[in-house]
Formats: structure tokens, C-alpha cells, sequence
């Protein structure tokens, strides 16, 4: 029981991590807005935790060993002049994505530990 | 991971903006300034910005963490360039600085260029400070944990 609550955790722990990486490479694709040449990058950890979650022996996935991996996106280089790639709406709306998603796992790890709260004090406040 | 190294970026960003405004208020300050030190009319001066930390020595590459190393750590001036375009050749034959047909050299600052840079540095901020309040209030939820 203890282990299932904690293993839960352990996964919403892993993509608060991951959402706070993706905060920082939208911070820094957002301050090298003008640099020249410069290639935003993007963070890849929901569709590993995805494959991950999908296997067979889903009961032990080992949460540490999902990746976390920023990559550098080269897909439409065309799109200024000078090299750059970053596109500001589209780092804004991920960023209000990204601190919306932040504020749900905190709320659903805050709702996993006040379930264990309450069996914990037999239902009594 | 740092947990402020994403508030580090967002200042990088917001210093490497404000450096870029200076320059645009130094060269509308000189639109007319036909002398400078170098005996040449004013010229133009540009700002260039570059990633921050990612040509690094071989040996210090290795001993960071890998997220850090392709995060990077946000931007920074790399220098500012002169505008090697030609001055602007203006007929005024009252201006002391007047060659012998009348003309004078003008810097070659455009006025409209610069202020379409003030609005571009001035977006550019404001975007930098809308991710440092995100980041921020990122950072305060996570105190929550646990509430």
C-alpha cells in the first residue's frame, strides 16, 4: 500500500523534474530570441514515460531510469534569416502549458498525500 | 539542476535586452553627430548576441551534468559591430563640416530601423520578465508540496 502510494509519487516527482528542465529550456529559448543561428531546443520525457507505463511489467517500472533529454530541434530552419529558429508564441503558449501542467501534478501530489493523511488518522481530522 | 539557474536565464536575457537598448538610445542620440573621435561622422552600432557557456573546453564539458550542458546557460553579449554601410551624403553647404561642393556626411543611422529594434528589444523584455514571473510563481507552488 505504502510502496503503491510512494510509487505514484515517485512518477509525479519525475515530471515535476521534468517540467521545471522544460522551464528552463523555454527560459533559454526565450532569452536567445535574437541570437543568430541559435536552435531552440525542447525537452522529450512524456512520450518515454508514456512507453515506459505501456510495457509489460508495469507493476516495477524503474522511474529513474526514464529519460529526461533535451534536444536541440532543427525541423524548420528556414524560418528567419539569420538561422534562428525560435518562434515567441509558440514558446509562450508552452509556457503557460508547462507551469499549468507544473500546478497539476503538485495538486495531484498534494491530493495522494492527504489521502494518506486521512487513513492515517482514521478518517478523524 | 539548479533551482534558480531558470531565473539566471530569464536575467541573462533581460540584461542581454537592456545592453541592446542602450546601443539603440546611443545611436538616436547621434543621428546628427557628424565628428567623432576618429575624425569620421558617427557610425552605427550594432549588438550581437551568442549563447552562453556552450563552447567550453573539452575538459570541463565532460565534468557537467548533461542537462545543464544543453540547457545552457542563457545569453550573452558577444560584441558590438560597427555598421559598415556608407554614410549618408547630405547637401547643406552652410554646415561648417561641408566639403567644397556643399555636401556633408551624416552617419548612416536610420531612424526608423532603430526604432522597429526599440519595439523588437522592448517585446524581447517583456517576454523575458513574463518567464521570470512564471518561473517564479513555478517556484512558490512548489512550496506547497505537501500543504
Amino acid at each position: 500500500m505504502i510502496d503503491k502510494i510512494y510509487g505514484s509519487s515517485r512518477i509525479i516527482e519525475k515530471s515535476l523534474d521534468a517540467c521545471w528542465l522544460r522551464e528552463e529550456v523555454i527560459s533559454q529559448n526565450i532569452a536567445n530570441y535574437d541570437t543568430p543561428g541559435y536552435k531552440r531546443k525542447t525537452v522529450s520525457f512524456e512520450e518515454y514515460l508514456g512507453e515506459a507505463l505501456d510495457s509489460k511489467n508495469r507493476k516495477n517500472v524503474n522511474v529513474d531510469k526514464i529519460d529526461i533529454k533535451v534536444e536541440e530541434d532543427h525541423s524548420n530552419l528556414s524560418m528567419r534569416l539569420d538561422g534562428n529558429n525560435v518562434d515567441i508564441d509558440s514558446e509562450m503558449s508552452s509556457l503557460a502549458k508547462n507551469s499549468i501542467k507544473y500546478n497539476v501534478l503538485i495538486q495531484s501530489l498534494n491530493a495522494g498525500f492527504s489521502r494518506f493523511k486521512t487513513v492515517i488518522t482514521e478518517g478523524r481530522r | 539542476m539548479g533551482f534558480f539557474s531558470a531565473l539566471d536565464i530569464s536575467a541573462s536575457g533581460l540584461t542581454a535586452q537592456r545592453f541592446r537598448m542602450d546601443t539603440i538610445t546611443q545611436n538616436v542620440a547621434n543621428i546628427n553627430t557628424t565628428r567623432t573621435e576618429n575624425g569620421t561622422p558617427y557610425r552605427r552600432k550594432a549588438v550581437i548576441f551568442e549563447e552562453k557557456s556552450l563552447n567550453k573546453p573539452f575538459s570541463e564539458y565532460l565534468s557537467e551534468s548533461s542537462s545543464e550542458r544543453l540547457v545552457g546557460k542563457g545569453v550573452r553579449v558577444a560584441r558590438v559591430v560597427e555598421d559598415q554601410s556608407p554614410f549618408k551624403r547630405v547637401y547643406d553647404p552652410g554646415n561648417p563640416e561641408a566639403d567644397e561642393e556643399g555636401y556633408v556626411l551624416m552617419p548612416n543611422v536610420d531612424l526608423v530601423t532603430e526604432m522597429v529594434n526599440m519595439i523588437s528589444a522592448t517585446r524581447a523584455y517583456e517576454a523575458n520578465v513574463t518567464v521570470m514571473n512564471a518561473t517564479k510563481s513555478m517556484a512558490l507552488k512548489a512550496l506547497e508540496i505537501g500543504k
